[in-house]
Order: C-alpha cells, then sequence, then structure tokens
C-alpha cells in the first residue's frame, strides 16, 4: 500500500493553469469546509483508512429494506466479503491534486485504462450487474462517459447513446441546461436515439455534485425512458450528489472521501 | 487499405447503412458522417468492434490510442478486445496529469492534441483509432505525439474513410486501415 501511494504522489502533477473546468466538477467548497490541506492530510493519510478507499458499492434502496439485508444490498459483497477486483481497481485511479483549480483532487480513471485486467474487471462488474436487469439504452455523458458506456452496451446487448456538449451532434437534438459552480452549462440528445419505454441506463466515470447526471437523466425522461440506474466508477460522498439524483438509483464501484 | 478488399465481409454492409449523412454539418457543404446511428444498431456497432479487433488480434499491440471524443466510442471496446492499454488524446486542458501537446492546422487556425506523458512507453506498438479520417491532420498530430514517445505507430483504423487520404496533411506513409467509404 505504502508503495502503492508513493507510486501515486509521483504521478501528481504540479498545479496546472488554472482552466475552465467541466461542469460536472466545479464544485461548491464542501459544507463542512475541509480544506485544501485538511485534504491533502487525508489523502497522505490514506493506508491508515483503507476503508475509505476500498470497495464499496452502494446502492440505495427505493423502499425501506431492514437490517441485514440492507447491510448486504448496500456493499457489493458476496458472501465471503468485498469483490476481490476492487481493490485493484481502486488503486490503479490516482488523485491529481489542485486540478482544475486549487482545493480539488482529481481522480484520473487515465491510470486504470492502462491496466488491462482492472478495466477488464470494471467492465466486467457492471455487465454483471446489469445484463439480467433488460437494459436497451446505455446513454453515456461525455467524455469519460464514452469509455466506459460503450463496452457497458455492447455487453448487456444495449443501444449507445452519447449525451454531449452543445453543437457536437449533427442531428436534430434535446437540450438541458444545468447549474455549474457558476453558469450553467447545456448537455444534448439526439432526437430519436431512445424511444418511449426504453430502460436506459446512464454512465459516468465519476459523480460530484449529480448536475451532469441529473441533466441526462431528465434528457431520457422526457423522450418517456425508464432511467433503471446511474452507473459510476467513483462517488466523491462528500458532495451529496447522490441526494440530488432524488429517487434514482445510483451503483458505483468506488467511493472516495478526499 | 479499404477493408473491403480482401473480400467483401458481409457486415460491411450494414455498417456502412447505419451510418447517417447529415448534409452541411458544421457548415455549409460538408456532408457529415454521423456514426451515432451505428452505435443504436447492436449488431452493427458490435461487428465494427469485432473487426478491428480480428484485425489487430495477432499483430502484437500493447496500447490502443483513441482521438476525442468518437475515438473513445471504438477505441476501449478495441482495446479491451485484443488485451491492450487504452490512451485517450485530448483536447487541452482535460487530462490532469503531465502532458505533451502537438498542434495541428485546422481550415481557419490550429487546435492541440494533448497525450500523457508515461501513458506510452520507448518500442510499444500502438493502433491510433477514431471514427472518421477526413484531411488526415488529426491522425498525423496523432502519430507524432506517439513518436516523440518512440513508440511505433503500427496503422491509422477508423471506420469511415478514403483509403488514400486527398489533402495536404499526409499520415507521414502510415498505413491507414478503414472500414467504409464514405457515402456519395
Amino acid at each position: 500500500m505504502q508503495q502503492a501511494l508513493q507510486k501515486l504522489a509521483s504521478l501528481s502533477a504540479p498545479p496546472p493553469p488554472i482552466i475552465e473546468a467541466r461542469g460536472r466538477t466545479r464544485l461548491p467548497p464542501p459544507r463542512c469546509f475541509s480544506t485544501a490541506a485538511d485534504r491533502r492530510r487525508r489523502f497522505a493519510n490514506r493506508e491508515l483508512s483503507l476503508s475509505s478507499w476500498m470497495a464499496t458499492s452502494f446502492e440505495r434502496s427505493n423502499g425501506a429494506k431492514k437490517g441485514a439485508e440492507a447491510a448486504r444490498d448496500q456493499h457489493m459483497e458476496s458472501d465471503g466479503g468485498p469483490d476481490p477486483r476492487l481493490a485493484k481497481i481502486a488503486s490503479s485511479i490516482r488523485v491529481i491534486p489542485d486540478f482544475p483549480k486549487p482545493g480539488i483532487m482529481f481522480q484520473d480513471i487515465t491510470t486504470l485504462l492502462l491496466d488491462p485486467e482492472a478495466f477488464k474487471d470494471t467492465i466486467d462488474l457492471f455487465v454483471e450487474r446489469y445484463r439480467e436487469k433488460n437494459i436497451s439504452v446505455v446513454a453515456g455523458v461525455e467524455a469519460r462517459g464514452f469509455i466506459f458506456g460503450p463496452p457497458i452496451a455492447l455487453a448487456i446487448g444495449a443501444k449507445f447513446v452519447p449525451m454531449r456538449k452543445p453543437n457536437k451532434l449533427p442531428g436534430e437534438v434535446i437540450s438541458e441546461e444545468y447549474s455549474l459552480e457558476y453558469g450553467t452549462d447545456t448537455m444534448e440528445m439526439h432526437v430519436g436515439a431512445v424511444q418511449p419505454g426504453d430502460r436506459a441506463l446512464v454512465v459516468d466515470d465519476l459523480i460530484a455534485t449529480g448536475g451532469t447526471l441529473c441533466a441526462a437523466i431528465k434528457l431520457l425522461e422526457r423522450v418517456g425512458a425508464n432511467v433503471v440506474e446511474c452507473a459510476c466508477m467513483i462517488e466523491l460522498p462528500e458532495l451529496k450528489g447522490r441526494d440530488r439524483l432524488g429517487n434514482k438509483p445510483l451503483f458505483v464501484l468506488v467511493s472516495s472521501d478526499i | 487499405m479499404l477493408a473491403a478488399e480482401n473480400g467483401r465481409d458481409p457486415r460491411l454492409k450494414a455498417i456502412s447503412d447505419a451510418i447517417r449523412v447529415v448534409p452541411h454539418f458544421p457548415k455549409p457543404g460538408i456532408m457529415f458522417h454521423d456514426i451515432t446511428t451505428l452505435l443504436l444498431d447492436h449488431k452493427a456497432f458490435k461487428d465494427t468492434v469485432d473487426l478491428f479487433v480480428e484485425r489487430y488480434r495477432d499483430m502484437g499491440i500493447s496500447i490502443v490510442v483513441g482521438i476525442e471524443a468518437r475515438g473513445f466510442i471504438f477505441g476501449p471496446s478495441i482495446a479491451l478486445g485484443i488485451g491492450a492499454k487504452f490512451v485517450p488524446l485530448r483536447k487541452p486542458g482535460k487530462l490532469p496529469g503531465r502532458v505533451i501537446s502537438e498542434s495541428y492546422e485546422l481550415e481557419y487556425g490550429t487546435d492541440q492534441l494533448e497525450m500523457h506523458v508515461g501513458a506510452v512507453q520507448p518500442g510499444e506498438r500502438t493502433i491510433i483509432i477514431d471514427d472518421l479520417v477526413a484531411t488526415g491532420g488529426t491522425l498525423s498530430a496523432a502519430i507524432r505525439l506517439l513518436e516523440r514517445f518512440q513508440a511505433e505507430v503500427v496503422e491509422c483504423a477508423c471506420v469511415v474513410g478514403s483509403p488514400v487520404v486527398q489533402g495536404e496533411c499526409e499520415l507521414k506513409e502510415k498505413p491507414l486501415f478503414v472500414l467504409v467509404e464514405p457515402h456519395r
């Protein structure tokens, strides 16, 4: 673990120039006001709080589920404990401090993509979950949702529908505006890509505040699709994106509290 | 080369038919080849990936490079199919770590493509994936990025394109493989 931490630390870049962030990653300061220094300290001490990095996946229950059944549902465990593939997946994600701006600890999945076994396991974990759920559409959010969504769609027999920034899709589109930290952004989907009654899965690499996923859900529901679940590799629970999704279930592989 | 040159694979017609042309996008005179309709046809999309996997699985390719954003739709599935790493090439400011950049010409002005430092090692055999090749400017920039790290670009591969790229940007004499030609 120490080796993994050192490896991750050495990959961390010097602070890049401040750029216009993607809407989804432009985050308000967390309510608990953990400072950048707090987050760095927690980052350095990650090996002491391995449970916060260890693979857990959370499934929001729609109704009340009780006791042991609820506990088992919330964590992706077989009777033998957490899925053994998850530790490798979690450890292959690198964190870049202060990107895209000071205070943000950016979860970089490109290092996962350099590990074919971990990348395959990631896809397999989603496919195993969704293959029997009669999903007809996988919607992937530009651009990192394009990396994970299509392999999942191909494996479960679903269509893939890209959700894009404005003016990228060439045909007739419907648009949904969503809030950023400062200002708004817009997400678009092709008219006719999704039919009423389609059972849809929304895929992105990470959920932060949930704004992007909410926009995607709205677009799909506007054309009469049933959004079965949102699926992300990583959740930042401090930012309460899960709450913002309302009654839509969220499934994640890794939860990170830095 | 064009996939059909090796005998007409029966899968290619459905792939070509599944790609729609949107006239005058992004501007008058351009016949835009829209692959999103291919992605709605599960069999045709799967066949597209299979055709690339069948070609590259025994070529010792260790890296599949995909160009943002539509190269991300095809590249990862090909990488998974042949057991290779996937490396995204992105517009400026998107990759969070240390990057190298390469400029390329647009009709008016220039744009840039970036790659993470450390993603590619010297001597690695790579293929570059994009949905479509037109002038070859983007692919040429991608080749330059990979060669700066002494990687070997074995081939460029696109779903749509003319097998012989016209225009000012040539692909540095790298082989180009396309599945289907642009609709007339």
